[in-house]
């Protein structure tokens, strides 16, 4: 077996041999990426609308369904909407407190089954397992959004408590409900995003795991032919609210 | 064909590859629409150029303080609740991984798409122990099905026609099924999807980690990746030293150029950032997470010829464009990694004597270094390489006698057009309308696909007298 100590050993060993190809330094970081950010945010609430209409073409070009409402109370029918063409009932959400909204009566009222997911873990492994089952029986599953990325149409959720991985993974189709203070332009201004929610690690009570979304599932292995749904969502819809949510 | 067989030489593997009519459809199929489809991704990206020049910086600017970054690595997925392991070798690995599945209880693996998995043979090692391993990729689950290896690094089963995998599920799954691939992907995703909820285990490789935040990146366009981090008990990621970066800041840096390089995306569907094992508050998470740091090779590189190299993504924009591969395609190389890239990653993992014919794999045209998203200079390495395997040489004794003879011809002008001379009156009876079409004995080799052009009636030496004759300066 060998050891950490040995093998960075054979490492510094054989790096001492060379002074490398050419002189080279990584990419300039944000030196404070909270005001970086911050900065973004300015610009972005004056020129969202270009942002988003930018989104929505290379959204639409990756395959997604775009849906713009006024505000969150138009949600349900769209989404109910989308569940009655493709017959479909059960629903998987966000936990309301993530979501900033709780659509299920809502949903329920019109005719889907939203089927109840805990706002946190699930200590006792037979009542992981349920919702599991539960989860992988769904055919929807209704998310937020963290940043909207206009330059490649991107949808970057985070997990953690009340918000499942399987949520935007397991059903068949996937909705996404988000506003403009979601929205950026291109992969440089997430990468300001990410080192500060590095930077912020410690006290943000979030999952392990970021997930960049780019339309719906895919594969061309057989024959270059593209098919949709392979293993993800085959469907994934965005809905626009225009109303900021948490406002 | 199916699986390249060593003992074959590499001039009869290559033979009986560009002899397989539908071998030969489907790649000149998928590499000129692979070669296409990047070719438009970077068209509409104009600051595509400028990065790719970072990128390569980066890539060197890491391996610089490997060290470092590797250990800030280390120490950061630890923090996360992650365990990192150390493999020297393959066997290593495999060693470290099946004790991690035993422990684990684990009875079935599923993986998502991984050449460092493939190029430590772990499969056959699982199944050895009696763990199934279930590739989920879609493209690898057919080849697996099929008991074959991956013949591109992004679609590993391009040589498979709809029917032979409508075949394939028949026999294997027994399923009777339309040789479509739209009814195809749909069972695959049935079969698979019960897999991703029953494995206590999930393997996967890495694209990129991140050493400043411990952070483990895949790039998979299926989703495959999600589930297989997101839905066992137990995750291992496997990957070569060289695949940590700094920060999140020079990571997108990669990430607007791999796609574009591999299937013209400008991102692929997910590109999953996984922090450490399941965190509390979290439904679903693996429990334990284990990173394992593969050498195999790669370490001696860094200060060796083929350090270059160590940049790669794995990204198969090389493959698409190389005229060698575009007519052999993956499995005649006979090795884990295929294409121009490939013939110098085999030389990094097993040695340059095992490219032997290998390094003549290549017309050195090249246009690999000009698809390379980081622009590692494919053709310099193989020019090295062939001077070390020269040294073992390859050619036949009679030939190299020949070529010494022609070399010391050139040095010398009077012998030289003695034997231009000499060799006007040995071609008369093989030169037809002006070219040689076939030459006799050992020298059969050189005229067996190509004509050769005849030594000229009149040599230009001889002409350039005449014309000196007729106009004096």
């Amino acid at each position: 077996m060998t050891t950490r100590e040995e093998f960075m050993a054979r490492i510094r060993a054989e790096m001492g041999k060379t002074r490398g190809l050419f002189p080279a330094t990584p990419a300039t970081r944000p030196e404070y990426p909270r005001e970086e950010a911050e900065a973004i945010r300015a610009q972005l609430a004056e020129r969202w609308p270009e942002a988003l209409e930018r989104f929505r073409h290379e959204f639409e070009k990756v395959g997604g369904v775009f849906h713009r409402v006024p505000t969150l109370t138009e949600v349900p029918e769209v989404v109910t909407g989308i569940a009655r063409a493709r017959e479909a009932r059960r629903l998987v959400s966000w936990h309301p407190s993530q979501l900033g909204a709780d659509l299920g009566q809502a949903l329920a009222a019109r005719g889907l089954t939203p089927l109840p997911m805990p706002p946190g873990e699930a200590t006792n492994p037979t009542e992981r397992a349920r919702l599991r089952q539960l989860a992988a029986s769904a055919e929807l599953g209704l998310t937020g959004v963290d940043l909207a990325i206009a330059e490649t149409g991107t949808l970057v959720l985070r997990s953690g408590a009340g918000r499942p991985r399987s949520t935007s993974l397991l059903p068949a189709y996937h909705i996404a409900v988000f506003d403009r203070t979601a929205l950026v332009e291109s992969l440089a201004q997430v990468g300001v995003f990410l080192e500060l929610w590095h930077a912020d690690g410690a006290t943000e009570d979030r999952g392990a795991v970021i997930s960049f979304i780019t339309g719906p599932s895919r594969t061309a292995d057989i024959e270059l032919t593209l098919t949709r749904g392979v293993h993800g969502p085959k469907e994934v819809h965005v809905i626009f609210v225009e109303r900021e949510i948490r406002g | 064909m199916s699986q390249a067989d060593l003992s074959v030489p590499f001039r009869q593997r290559a033979g009986s590859a560009m002899k397989d009519a539908f071998l030969q459809e489907a790649l000149t199929i998928a590499t000129t629409k692979f070669i296409g489809l990047r070719r438009e991704a970077f068209g509409d990206f104009p600051e595509g150029e400028k990065l790719r020049d970072v990128a390569r910086e980066i890539k060197e600017a890491t391996l610089q303080h490997l060290d470092r970054y590797l250990e800030q690595l280390i120490d950061n997925v630890e923090r996360l609740g992650g365990k990192v392991h150390f493999a020297s070798t393959a066997a290593e690995a495999r060693g470290v991984i099946l004790e991690i599945a035993r422990q684990a209880g684990a009875r079935m693996a599923v993986k998502s798409k991984s050449m460092a998995t493939e190029e430590i043979h772990l499969n056959e090692a699982l199944e050895q122990a009696g763990i199934t391993p279930v590739e989920t990729d879609l493209g690898e689950y057919i080849i697996q099905l099929a008991h074959e290896r991956p013949s591109h690094i992004i679609a590993p089963a391009i040589h498979k026609t709809k029917g032979q995998v409508a075949d394939l599920f028949a026999k294997e799954l027994r399923r009777t099924v339309a040789a479509d691939p739209e009814v195809l992907t749909k069972i695959a995703r049935g079969e698979l999807r019960e897999k991703f909820l029953q494995a206590d285990l999930g393997i996967t490789g890495a694209n990129f980690a991140i050493a400043d935040t411990g952070t483990i990146v895949l790039v998979t366009n299926e989703g495959n990746g999600r589930m297989v981090t997101s839905l066992p008990r137990v995750h291992v990621a496997v990957m070569g030293v060289e695949k940590v970066v700094p920060s999140m800041t020079d990571l997108m840096v990669f990430l607007a150029i791999l796609a574009k390089s591999a299937t013209g995306q400008k991102l692929s569907v997910y590109t999953t950032f996984v922090q450490g094992p399941r965190r509390a508050g979290e439904l679903e998470g693996p429990e334990e997470l284990h990173l394992v740091l593969l050498d195999n090779g790669r370490i001696n590189q860094l200060a060796g010829p083929l350090r270059e190299a160590l940049y790669c993504l794995r990204c198969g924009a090389c493959l698409n464009v190389c005229p060698v591969y575009r007519q052999i395609g993956g499995h005649a190389y006979g090795h884990t990694y295929p294409g121009p890239i490939g013939i110098l990653l085999t030389a990094m993992l097993s040695g340059p004597a095992s490219v032997k014919e290998l390094a003549h794999a290549s017309s050195l045209c090249g246009a690999c270094a000009e698809a390379c998203p980081v622009r590692i200079d494919i053709p310099r390495m193989l020019i090295e390489l062939r001077r070390e395997v020269d040294e073992t040489k390859i050619a036949p004794r009679t030939e190299r006698a020949v070529f010494k003879a022609f070399g010391r011809l050139l040095t010398r002008p009077v012998l030289y057009r003695l034997a231009a001379r000499i060799a006007r009156l040995l071609q008369r009876p093989f030169v037809r309308d002006g070219a040689i079409r076939s030459l006799p004995l050992f020298f059969g080799d050189w005229t067996r696909t190509r004509d050769l052009p005849a030594v000229a009636p009149r040599t230009f030496h001889e002409r350039w007298k005449e014309l000196a004759r007729e106009a004096p300066p």
